[in-house]
């Protein structure tokens, strides 16, 4: 079995967020719920300041702290689909701890307040156990996986669009969108990615390209000291995140 | 004494049915809220978890190890003039720790998946996994102690080892609680391996906190009506443990504070500076519910006042409870990861329905309360003459388990 596992290049990225509607329209989120997310930031100061951004993914991790923590195996790494880490909504009871051991905070729960008015909840109610029922929907829906639309009282994260990465043949290296035999199997961010700043692909395969990508272009893994080895892995200047620091008094 | 208890008179029933319309509110409120708006009823949210609902529950949780705690002194290490408080002591605790679990229940998203998810999948890596196993453990010792002290079995050699089994239970229940905490080095605020120590400490002064306010209203606020060797308790160690715990907890704060504001860790250094030490309630607290109780407690001759006792349990109460929900809300309030795309430190005040499950917990503590000196002796105490504890309370006879 493939170990499923993600490149952003960085120098690529143009920070458009494409991967962020493409993601929400994929696995009908919330707002607010962004299992695909691009963090703005800024560094320095005028006139050297600098405008980044990071799409942020959930990391996959390799030692996944939110599995550990979890009290009741809702939470899983599944070696037997890519090492995805799933979330299974028929034994999720709410606790909200793993969302407290994610050091990257890709864990969402979206029976919270409404992000925007007019919340969508009220506008498209749930029915089916689902949190909310908008009228489009991925026909695709696996509780077990958190795959579909949640129903109320679970966490909810991205799975590297496991109901499309897990239909790809055996053996594939990479899911490429330009292949285009391949390109269903490929997660809705990475296909959508206009400037082609994202890859996939199999981590275990030496000769995929991910794993030249990472070789070639010293991928690096955000957060490497807290142990958890994610599957994402970043190209190019700027692979980080400046900490917090307050907005300065005036 | 028990004829001397004000809760067994018309005090004790107009409580009882003011705790109940109290508890039947605002349990209907909160629920009415969380079925109509689901979650979203409470200010709790993906960057910030944990509210006031879990600070509650783990309020309540640790009142009840401390509780449990100081139970286990005459029962575990020959304490006997802690015999007075014991079997009140191990009632409270009891009751506590469900009025916590009560309020935690609701704030799940499937309380009752719980029940049969947590015992199948057998999670064993999961703190929160111990921290079911340990409580109900606790609760069965709690329940089975009582039930022993209720058939008059103080010192058998069964009661004895229920005795050190519910010492080792609270142990690890109330150590665990700190390390589901403790254990999250992503959350740097709270990851420290000694918080279990730091957490005995403050889980006694608050299980004192309340120990001796439901004493005092149990007897209507007078030492006139407790027996002689629950004065001499309230006159001798039993002030001076409160004072030596408290100093305990001052310290531990201190240290916490000091290594804070010095580190450059932005996600313990700004909780310090920016969250604890700016907010006016976090002062208050501090200064009012714990450190001011501290002072009045080293003083030999204010801390055997009763009116004094009752206000420090009082202060404590309040100190020990704004200490709960700064630490949990402490851990989360630095935005995670997200740089400086996130200005301020997450905005957090607790919804009218997290408070009305606050308000519920505590509703519930108190009519278990009345409802349990109404129905049971919970002044009882091993068949001893008064002079023998007090000379006990004087520290001039010594004890051993189970002597």
């Amino acid at each position: 079995m493939a170990k499923w596992g993600m490149v952003i290049d960085l120098d690529k990225c143009t920070g458009c967020q494409a991967c962020a509607t493409a993601c929400a329209m994929e696995n009908n989120t919330l707002p607010g719920e962004s299992w695909q997310d691009v963090l703005f930031y800024h560094e320095g100061q005028y006139p050297s300041a600098q405008m980044k951004w990071l799409p942020r993914p959930c990391m996959q991790c390799e030692n996944p702290s939110c599995v550990h923590v979890c009290p009741t195996r809702a939470t899983y790494k599944d070696m037997d689909a890519g090492g995805i880490v799933f979330v299974d909504w028929n034994k999720c009871i709410g606790c909200k701890y793993c969302m407290i051991a994610c050091p990257y905070g890709v864990r969402f729960y979206a029976d919270e307040k409404p992000l925007l008015e007019p919340d969508l909840r009220d506008v498209f109610p749930g029915s089916n156990g689902q949190l909310w029922s908008p009228p489009y929907q991925n026909s695709e829906q696996d509780w077990k996986r958190g795959i579909g639309v949640q129903p109320a009282g679970v966490v909810s994260k991205c799975t590297f669009c496991y109901h499309k990465v897990g239909k790809a043949p055996a053996g594939t290296a990479d899911l490429d969108e330009d292949i285009p035999e391949l390109k269903e199997y490929v997660p809705a961010c990475v296909r959508t990615c206009a400037p082609k700043a994202r890859f996939f692909g199999d981590l275990d395969n030496p000769g995929s390209q991910v794993n030249r990508l990472i070789g070639d272009k010293h991928g690096v893994r955000l957060k490497d000291h807290t142990g958890n080895r994610p599957q994402v892995y970043y190209l190019g200047a700027g692979a980080d995140v400046p900490a917090f620091q307050p907005k300065p008094r005036s | 004494m028990t004829n001397e208890n004000m809760m067994k008179g018309p005090a004790g029933t107009g409580l009882l049915l003011v705790s109940a319309v109290v508890l039947v509110a605002s349990f209907a409120y909160a629920m009415s809220n969380l079925m109509s708006q689901g979650h979203a009823s409470l200010n709790t949210s993906s960057t910030l978890p944990w509210g006031q609902p879990i600070a509650t529950y783990l309020y309540f949780a640790l009142a009840s190890s401390g509780l449990g705690l100081i139970a286990s002194l005459p029962l575990v290490f020959g304490f006997k003039q802690f015999y007075p408080i014991v079997k009140r002591c191990i009632f409270l605790a009891f009751i506590i720790l469900i009025s916590g679990m009560a309020v935690l229940a609701m704030e799940l998203g499937h309380v009752f998946r719980m029940l049969w998810v947590i015992p199948f999948n057998m999670q064993i890596q999961s703190a929160m996994f111990w921290m079911g196993v340990f409580y109900v453990a606790d609760l069965v010792f709690l329940l089975w102690k009582f039930r022993k002290m209720d058939d008059g079995e103080w010192d058998s050699k069964t009661s004895i080892q229920v005795g050190i089994g519910s010492f080792l239970a609270v142990l690890l229940a109330s150590g665990n609680l700190a390390l589901v905490f403790g254990m999250m080095s992503m959350r740097p605020f709270w990851f420290d391996g000694l918080l279990p120590i730091y957490f005995y400490l403050t889980a006694v002064a608050s299980g004192l906190a309340a120990l001796v306010f439901f004493t005092y209203l149990a007897h209507g606020f007078s030492q006139e009506r407790m027996s002689a060797p629950l004065r001499a308790l309230l006159a001798g160690s039993l002030p001076k443990l409160f004072a030596a715990v408290l100093g305990g907890t001052l310290l531990f704060i201190a240290v916490r504070a000091i290594t804070g504001l010095y580190t450059n860790n932005p996600e313990i250094y700004y909780v310090w500076k920016d969250y604890l030490f700016a907010s006016p309630a976090y002062q208050a607290s501090l200064w009012l519910g714990i450190v001011l109780p501290f002072v009045i407690m080293l003083m030999a001759s204010l801390r055997k006042q009763p009116p004094v006792q009752i206000a420090v349990s009082i202060l404590v109460f309040g100190g020990l409870f704004a200490e709960r929900y700064f630490f949990v809300v402490g851990g989360q309030i630095v935005p995670l990861f997200k740089g400086t795309w996130e200005w301020n430190l997450v905005q957090y005040t607790p919804s009218i329905t997290e408070w009305s499950l606050t308000i519920m917990g505590s509703a519930l503590l108190f009519t278990l309360y009345v409802l349990g000196e109404k129905r049971l002796n919970l002044s009882a105490m091993p068949p001893m003459g008064a002079e023998s504890t007090s000379a006990a309370a004087s520290g001039t006879q010594p004890a051993a388990a189970g002597s």
